[in-house]
């Protein structure tokens, strides 16, 4: 624990406040100062230059009858969704490897794991746009050759969706019925090495005891998991939870990559974080883009405010 | 030792199993890398006629007979069922075809696409190096200052200026990027490097200062008195006590910052417009941009941009695999 000062000790030590200096000094200028002239520029016309028209709340207001920002509202939705189901094999591999018996063999998983990470993230996303490809594209390969894309377009002909097709090559990312399926594909098997280490880490604190106490009564591994396993690591699980959904409401890194800033065709992959970025930078409504941002900013802290007030992580 | 070891998982059940689920997941996860390295060594056609495996060291040269009676010689590379059966396929079907050879050439091995690759995306990557190296060691430096602040006494306004701090983790950054665009033209910081790298200093202050500040606040406050004693001034003290002391942290934080600096592209993507300046992720999105792409030569520029990562992973795994458990229940 920090040592408490008296006021003259203080006064004598006025040097230490310099240490604090630089790093106050850069916090407030990019992170507070833009945080302040988004929620004040949010109240403007605004085209980004030296104009600005006071409006009051005609932002907001046209916010409200936007229906790209709504519909762009629902797809986060789903791709939250979609994330949520994403979180299950991350947390079955952590149970796997857990369960190993050499220490060492769980290491050099955990290394294999870590692999991944030194491609960067942008590599593996053109990577995976590539997998997409309708001509030379990994996955349409692989369908072809399981015979899947037959399976396909049978299933297409039953149910009538009009996407698949016998002579012609899926396209994944030019078909606006495929955008958020693919985007549901995006990252199979969908690892994430974070994910599994904060599992991990949790999963370490389960004393042997209790497997032992578990074996004595003949637990079966299934039962292990949802008696033993999954209560203790429902901190983390929650905890990635939440994280997963603020990370998933405010991204639009991927979209803007995979689809272009417009969503992609028919505007399918659209999330409100991509509408905010479409509308400043290629709209030029900086003042409608801020109050985006400031609806997206509200959601994700009350968010924030349940996460804090019902999920606790116990250190 | 071994029946303490068997209390983890089954005592009927082997691990075999799970090694085979694990390992599958595992490959199937390294197949982007493994598709990555084996395309970058192929031209457009190879690739067409041979996506999944490394091509056979072997080139098929066949002969036609062309209508005007000139035999007419046509190169490609071999096919693995070529190889494995000692002699090509032809075609029985077309009467212009006379015959083929089979012969042994590394020459079906790219590499030339390598170089290619490196003047693609070298330019990129020493001004990303230059932006995360200098973005690390200074956003480290700054929060080794303040963590000390913050570790060393119970300033007057130290836990306000905390809290200041500590709100920054709970707040979403999602609406800074546009009012952060604007202040960064009022700089004249736009298309510069040193947008970035201010940015992103300013950026990894919080979570750096946090870990730093738990970590300095345990070390053994014995150590400050005797080097205060010595007549070490607070400076001094960092330098001597503080660093030396709290090296594995620091790397992994080092680490991950390099990482995250590594992986941007958001910010670049707005602020930078010169081809000379762009960093790894603006260059890769402006070589996904191209019409005609000979995947080749992407893949071995896509190659390249991992290597300074691969290197870092090498020779410190460990802190690679600590530092992102770490990153992780920062969350």
């Amino acid at each position: 624990m920090p040592v408490p000062l008296s006021p003259q000790k203080a006064l004598r030590e006025w040097k230490l406040y310099l240490f604090i200096v630089p790093s106050l000094l850069l916090v407030a200028t990019f992170a507070y100062f833009p945080a302040a002239s988004a929620i004040y520029h949010s109240f403007f016309d605004w085209q980004g230059g030296d104009n600005k028209q006071l409006i009051g709340l005609a932002n907001f207001e046209r916010a409200l009858g936007d229906s790209v920002l709504w519909g762009s509202f629902k797809t986060v939705s789903i791709l939250i969704v979609f994330n949520l189901f994403k979180m299950i094999p991350s947390i079955l591999m952590a149970v796997l490897i857990h369960r190993l018996k050499s220490d060492r063999a769980q290491y050099l998983y955990r290394v294999l794991l870590v692999v991944p990470m030194i491609v960067p993230g942008l590599v593996t996303l053109f990577i995976w746009k590539f997998f997409f490809d309708p001509n030379l594209g990994v996955l349409n390969k692989v369908l072809d050759f399981t015979g899947l894309k037959t399976l396909l377009v049978h299933l297409d002909g039953l149910f009538g969706w009009g996407v698949f097709f016998e002579n012609a090559p899926i396209g994944w990312l030019s078909q606006p019925e495929l955008i958020l399926p693919s985007l549901f594909i995006w990252g199979f098997p969908w690892i994430g090495t974070v994910g599994v280490l904060i599992y991990l880490a949790g999963l370490q604190s389960i004393g042997q005891e209790v497997y032992e106490a578990a074996e004595l009564d003949g637990v079966g591994p299934f039962k292990k998991f949802l008696y033993i396993e999954l209560p203790l690591i429902l901190t983390q699980v929650r905890l990635s939870l939440i994280l997963l959904i603020i990370g998933t409401l405010q991204g639009y890194g991927l979209q803007l990559l995979l689809l272009g800033d417009a969503g992609g065709p028919g505007g399918r992959g659209m999330v409100p974080g991509l509408w905010m970025y479409n509308r400043a930078f290629i709209a030029g409504e900086f003042g409608y883009a801020c109050a985006i941002g400031m609806i997206l900013f509200v959601f994700i802290l009350c968010l924030t405010y349940v996460n804090n007030k019902y999920v606790r992580v116990d250190k | 030792m071994s029946a303490l070891k068997d209390a983890v998982g089954s005592h009927r059940q082997k691990d075999w199993s799970k090694h085979l689920v694990l390992l599958a997941f595992i490959l199937i996860e390294l197949f982007p890398f493994y598709m990555m390295l084996q395309v970058s060594f192929k031209d457009n056609a190879s690739f067409i006629q041979n996506p999944w495996a490394p091509s056979p060291p072997f080139r098929v040269t066949e002969t036609y007979q062309a209508p005007d009676g000139q035999p007419l010689v046509k190169e490609r590379d071999a096919t693995w069922g070529e190889v494995l059966s000692g002699s090509p396929k032809g075609h029985p079907a077309d009467p212009a075809y006379q015959g083929g050879e089979l012969r042994f050439d590394l020459g079906v091995y790219k590499v030339q696409n390598w170089g290619f690759g490196l003047k693609l995306i070298g330019p990129y990557i020493a001004n990303t190096v230059f932006v995360a190296v200098s973005g690390t060691v200074a956003s480290l430096f700054f929060a080794i200052l303040g963590a000390y602040f913050f570790a060393r006494y119970k300033m007057p306004l130290s836990g306000v200026l905390w809290g200041a701090f500590m709100l920054l983790m709970l707040l979403p950054g999602v609406a800074n990027i546009v009012p952060l665009f604007t202040l960064l033209k009022d700089l004249s910081l736009l298309n510069t490097l040193w947008a970035l790298i201010i940015v992103g200093v300013a950026g990894g202050q919080v979570f750096n200062l946090f870990v730093l500040r738990n970590f300095i606040e345990d070390l053994p406050k014995d150590l400050f008195e005797a080097a205060e004693m010595d007549g070490a001034s607070h400076f001094k003290q960092i330098i001597h006590v503080v660093i030396p002391m709290s090296g594995p942290i620091i790397g992994t934080l080092a680490i991950l910052s390099f990482l995250s600096k590594w992986n941007d592209f958001l910010l670049p993507l707005i602020i930078l417009r010169d081809k000379e300046l762009f960093t790894l992720g603006v260059g890769l999105i402006y070589l996904d941009g191209e019409y005609v792409k000979q995947w080749g030569q992407i893949m071995a520029a896509y190659f390249i941009a991992s290597i300074p990562l691969i290197i870092i992973f090498l020779f410190c795994m460990r802190l690679f695999v600590r530092g992102l458990s770490a990153g992780a229940i920062k969350g």
